[in-house]
């Protein structure tokens, strides 16, 4: 017997919050091939799983190596389904974020979990990876005309690079185009104030809630 | 009068001192900035490359009153460069990272080569650690090691390698045995050059990111079998992992490493009431050294003191544009307390 459209629902989002990274596009084939809408199996499939995972996260039920599994299969999912959308479906409405880690860094965990929670909140993402020469940050901004400037760092010794970038951008004069947003282990709020960017978050879950706040986004 | 030598070794054997010891191993750790580097007239990147530069900078930490120790070498790349990862030698301000991998995959494991201890910047600590044995008898040496899983997730894509704990676990064991092994070879030969004490400092092998199950099964179980291998040799250790601590000190109390040392999201006050009877080493933070005052530092320093901490260090490796002022300031603060008496 056919699944009904909610039981698939359950499955898309069980699939990502169990790591089901093959399953995952069975389900999805299935969905699609009942004849269901692809933008609904991904959002109260997909992302609610993906929003689970995150709440997991959140509870330290769920570690970092987990959430990027679970990612795997949000993406397994999501190469399904986004042929089969509407080609006006959303899109235009999202808010685009650049987002890096700073020069001289190569650590990048933190960042790709931010970026996989703002994609899965529906940001449009560019990310520039990492050991991100500074003034590209400012030329994807401009190229992608962002709402936000995401940049991440571990180390000590390569912090003052944000500051750099928000200097830069002043020096432009195209400050106040942008919303930046910070984060990595030795940033704090206070930095953040200092060097004069618009938010900080511990986390890539609280990354969301700041994201959404800088650019009035729900 | 105790050296500094000895004043390390009764902290380490529990017993009582007239101060705690202010050291920063290097490595991961970083104690080199810009001014210092000015100061002695040696610069990164080349200090990296060359054995009199190396053992030169690393004495001017000591030499110029900043830390009691001398520690090798600046950066945590050595390993993973020599296991055949390509790495860039940053600048005076950067620290070496990491730019090219080695492998894709755990799977390929045994396409990576031994590291040889006697070549390229293996080489060149050891020899800096022979030219420092030969001007020091009194200063703790430092010979300094990036973690099982820090090594691991430098050789290939820390994401992939993240993943296949979990997907390909029984060849991730394989590539860890390997891995700590080659580690344990460079360890070896450190000691043979003359260190006094070995550091480890893994942090890409947090409680964070690994969760409780993967941080016992991958770093505690990895950790150990280099810090037995080490112990063998009678040489102390120090362990260094970063991150909170919250999730996983049960796991963490397993290490058997001489000292533990934490970064500054940790408390320590937590961490003693978490791991007693363990020797703690922290956590003056590195934000506060580069852009704090002095005095700020000799708060930090004494808080530090006050929750138990056994031996102060900064909480993670310096930034190079710390004034060297502030990081004077926690050695300052420490010979203040003892003149005080207030130890």
């Amino acid at each position: 017997m056919a699944k009904s459209k909610e039981e698939l629902l359950e499955a898309l989002s069980v699939c990502v919050v169990e790591m089901e990274e093959e399953e995952v596009v069975d389900v999805a084939n299935e969905f699609i091939a009942e004849g269901y809408p692809a933008f609904d199996g991904i959002m109260d499939g997909l992302v609610d799983g993906m929003n689970k995972a995150s709440d997991l996260y959140d509870e330290e039920e769920y570690f970092v190596t987990d959430v990027l599994l679970c990612s795997d299969a949000m993406y397994a999912g999501l190469d399904v389904l986004k042929p089969h959308l509407p080609v006006d479906a959303g899109g235009q409405n999202k808010p685009k974020v650049v987002i890096g880690v700073v020069e001289g860094d190569t650590h990048d965990i933190g960042k790709n979990l931010v970026k996989i929670m703002l994609d899965t909140a529906g940001f449009e993402m560019y990310d520039l990876g990492r050991d991100v020469p500074l003034d590209n940050f400012i030329d994807k901004a401009i190229e992608v005309d962002a709402s936000l400037i995401c940049m991440s760092t571990l180390m000590t010794t390569t912090m003052e690079g944000m500051k750099i970038v928000i200097e830069k951008l002043i020096e432009k004069g195209i400050r106040d185009r942008f919303k930046i947003m910070v984060g990595g282990s030795p940033i704090s709020k206070k930095y953040t104030d200092e060097i004069g960017a618009d938010g900080y978050s511990i986390n890539a879950v609280e990354a969301v809630k700041v994201a959404k706040d800088l650019v009035a986004f729900e | 009068m105790l050296t500094e030598k000895q004043r390390l070794e009764k902290i380490f054997r529990q017993e009582h001192v007239d101060r705690p010891p202010c050291i920063c191993p290097g490595g991961m750790m970083n104690m080199i900035t810009m001014e210092l580097m000015q100061e002695c007239g040696v610069t990164w990147p080349d200090a990296h490359l060359d054995a009199e530069q190396m053992a030169k900078l690393a004495m001017a930490a000591y030499e110029r009153d900043c830390f009691e120790n001398i520690g090798v070498p600046f950066c945590m790349t050595v390993e993973a460069e020599e296991l055949g990862a390509e790495i860039t030698l940053g600048t005076n301000v950067f620290e070496p990272h990491v730019v090219k991998y080695a492998i894709e995959s755990v799977v390929d494991w045994e396409k990576l080569k031994p590291i040889d201890v006697h070549a390229g910047r293996a080489k060149v600590v050891l020899d800096a650690i022979e030219i420092i044995k030969k001007r020091n008898k009194t200063v703790p040496i430092i010979g300094n090691l990036a973690g099982p899983v820090s090594v691991a997730s430098s050789v290939m894509e820390p994401v992939h390698f993240y993943k296949e704990l979990r997907k390909r676990n029984e060849i991730a064991h394989q590539y860890m045995t390997f891995i700590t092994d080659q580690i344990l070879a460079f360890a070896e030969a450190q000691i043979k050059a003359g260190v006094d004490v070995i550091a480890i400092s893994d942090p890409s092998g947090t409680g964070e990111i690994l969760g409780p199950k993967f941080f016992d099964e991958f770093v505690v179980k990895y950790m150990n079998i280099l810090l037995d291998g080490i112990k063998k040799h009678n040489v102390r250790t120090i362990v260094h992992i970063c991150g909170q601590m919250k999730s996983v000190y049960k796991e963490l109390s397993k290490i058997r490493s001489d000292a533990l040392s934490f970064d500054s999201i940790v408390s320590i006050a937590d961490a003693k009431k978490n791991l007693p009877g363990r020797v703690i080493m922290g956590n003056v933070s590195t934000y506060a050294l580069e852009f704090a005052q002095p005095e700020k530092i000799a708060s930090l320093t004494k808080y530090c003191v006050k929750n138990g901490a056994n031996i102060i260090s900064p909480a993670c490796g310096l930034g190079t544009r710390s004034p060297l002022k502030n990081v004077r300031a926690i050695l300052d603060e420490l010979k203040h307390l003892e003149g005080e008496g207030g130890l």
